[in-house]
């Protein structure tokens, strides 16, 4: 009798992912290639293929750590985590966490935040771009109102925090740079990510332009974000910040 | 002479394509990879202006007993709407179990059993979107022991059933022929000659499977010359209709694909001189 199809996808899967012996061979059809041999072709399609969209997304640790050793890394992820989903963009959220976990890697304490920022820049890259705040848009706002008004991160936009020189690191993994030139005992880094029209990148925030966008984040008016960094560092340059933000164009524009 | 051709749209060529505009019949995109906003996405729905659109979905699961994902599917439907595409299609395969996806096009026991699932499927898709879907035939490894139809006949009563299209590949039909001992000409008889609504060409690779040589579609060279001797068939049979050209790996440059487009071009051109004069 053989399986409904229902069980039978679920036991082919398995099988797939697992390779271990199963019942599911006996389904398929045996000649001069035998259904172990037949099957072989879709493990290494599952395999390669996903772990190829890992790639894609985590660019910059398979840079650090090189073809064959993110390879081994991804299809170990890939046993465990399976997409839930066909959007392969949106696969491998949980991939920094492995990475944390993954005992091989782990004389690269600093590889499962370089995994975080790929995967912050990966969500900066597919959200709206939308309309952005401009400094005119800014000069319709009548004084007394300016303080009061909340001004919103684009979508995408976030602070990642590591305790290790990520934009050193990130630096060192492109072509022709080293890690050799890396301090790893350098202070840590908050990154500003951000999505632009054709790219997604990163800029270093200093540790109170960290506090004061934070609470833009948390939807406080321009005024109370500033007073959050103030209250943080007295040196506070509301200004300067703002001025710098808004030329990366990192607000979205006002509701009308 | 009439281009029927297209190229599939992928990442390396976005840029050459927006700033160059080649003529092509329509550029092809896989629905998964526009399903997020990007970068990629709007450049898509400028070119929508000068372009037609093929959506070709793979992650669609047509196959599969739990039914569509419906999340997937209003995504897809929201592109399709917004692309407002010449064709939409996806495969005959599974790729989803118990909520896992598995990234690969998975082949159907050809039973009844399976006719039902996805004509279930194909129903709901096309009610979704409000259109005729088609339908591709996929590139298989292996078959199952306890079928019981062919794959023509399965895919003709999921046409009869659905009323859906066919999307003919010939590369995958060529491929499925040589790792299952088919004759694909013998495939071909039978289908339903008016639910051809795209044809599919592409590279593909010879592996070895324990000795034997076993083909691979990889979408990583030129159409083989076998390949295009039996879409030199399809047209034949079934008329010239909208023929895409694949290429999903190790992918030339744009002018490479732009060659092959003309070459598909070119052979539907001399098949119907042929027929004209024979007529």
């Amino acid at each position: 009798m053989p399986l409904a199809l229902r069980d039978l996808q679920a036991e082919m899967a398995s099988y797939l992912v697992s390779g271990a012996d199963a019942d599911i061979l006996g389904s398929i059809v045996s000649d001069t290639i035998p259904a172990a041999a037949r099957l072989r072709i879709h493990r290494h399609q599952l395999y390669e293929s996903l772990a190829t969209a890992l790639a894609g997304t985590f660019s910059t640790v398979q840079q650090l750590v090189g073809e064959a050793f993110f390879h081994a890394m991804a299809r170990a992820f890939v046993a465990q985590t399976l997409p839930a989903q066909p959007v392969l963009s949106e696969y491998g959220e949980g991939f920094p966490a492995f990475i944390d976990a993954y005992d091989p890697a782990r004389g690269l304490p600093y590889l499962a935040d370089v995994a975080r920022l790929d995967w912050a820049l990966n969500l900066a890259f597919h959200s709206p771009m939308g309309e952005r705040l401009t400094a005119a848009d800014l000069s319709t706002i009548p004084g007394e109102q300016l303080s009061s008004t909340k001004v919103g991160l684009a979508p995408g936009t976030c602070v990642i925090h590591s305790t290790y020189p990520l934009d050193r690191i990130w630096s060192a993994s492109q072509p022709g740079a080293s890690m050799a030139t890396v301090d790893l005992s350098e202070a840590g880094i908050r990154l500003l990510v951000f999505r632009r029209p054709d790219d997604a990148v990163f800029i270093a925030l200093t540790e109170v332009e960290a506090v004061f966008v934070a609470g833009l984040a948390a939807r406080m008016s321009l005024e109370d974000a500033a007073l959050a960094a103030f209250a943080d560092d007295a040196g506070f340059d509301l200004s300067v910040t703002f001025r710098r933000l808004l030329d990366l164009g990192v607000f979205v524009a006002l509701q009308q | 002479m009439v281009s029927v051709a297209g190229i599939g749209l992928r990442a390396p060529h976005l840029a050459a394509v927006v700033r160059d505009r080649p003529e092509t019949a329509f550029l092809e995109i896989h629905a998964e990879n526009y399903l997020t906003p990007s970068p990629a996405l709007e450049a898509v729905e400028r070119l929508r202006a000068d372009y037609a659109f093929s959506v070709h979905a793979v992650g669609l699961s047509l196959g599969s007993t739990e039914g569509l994902d419906n999340a997937h599917l209003r995504r897809i439907a929201a592109l399709v709407d917004r692309l407002q595409p010449t064709l939409v299609s996806d495969h005959l395969a599974w790729s989803i179990s118990q909520g896992r996806y598995l990234n690969d096009l998975l082949p159907l026991p050809y039973t009844e059993e399976a006719i039902d699932v996805v004509v279930r499927n194909v129903d709901q898709l096309q009610e979704a979107l409000g259109r005729r879907i088609a339908v591709e035939n996929p590139s298989c490894y292996f078959s199952f022991a306890h079928a019981t139809l062919s794959e023509p006949t399965f895919l003709s009563e999921v046409v009869r059933r659905s009323g859906c299209g066919l999307l003919l590949d010939a590369n995958n039909l060529f491929v499925t022929a040589q790792n299952l001992r088919l004759d694909p000409r013998a495939w071909l008889d039978g289908l339903p000659v008016d639910a051809v609504m795209e044809y599919h060409l592409a590279g593909h690779a010879v592996n070895d499977a324990d000795g034997e040589p076993i083909l691979i579609d990889d979408h990583a060279s030129r159409v083989s010359a076998p390949v295009w001797s039996l879409f030199g068939e399809l047209v034949e049979r079934f008329g010239p209709t909208p023929t895409l050209i694949e290429w999903d790996a190790d992918i030339p440059p744009l002018e490479v694909l732009l060659d092959e487009a003309a070459s598909a071009d070119r052979l539907v051109a001399e098949r119907e001189a042929s027929a004209a004069r024979a007529a």
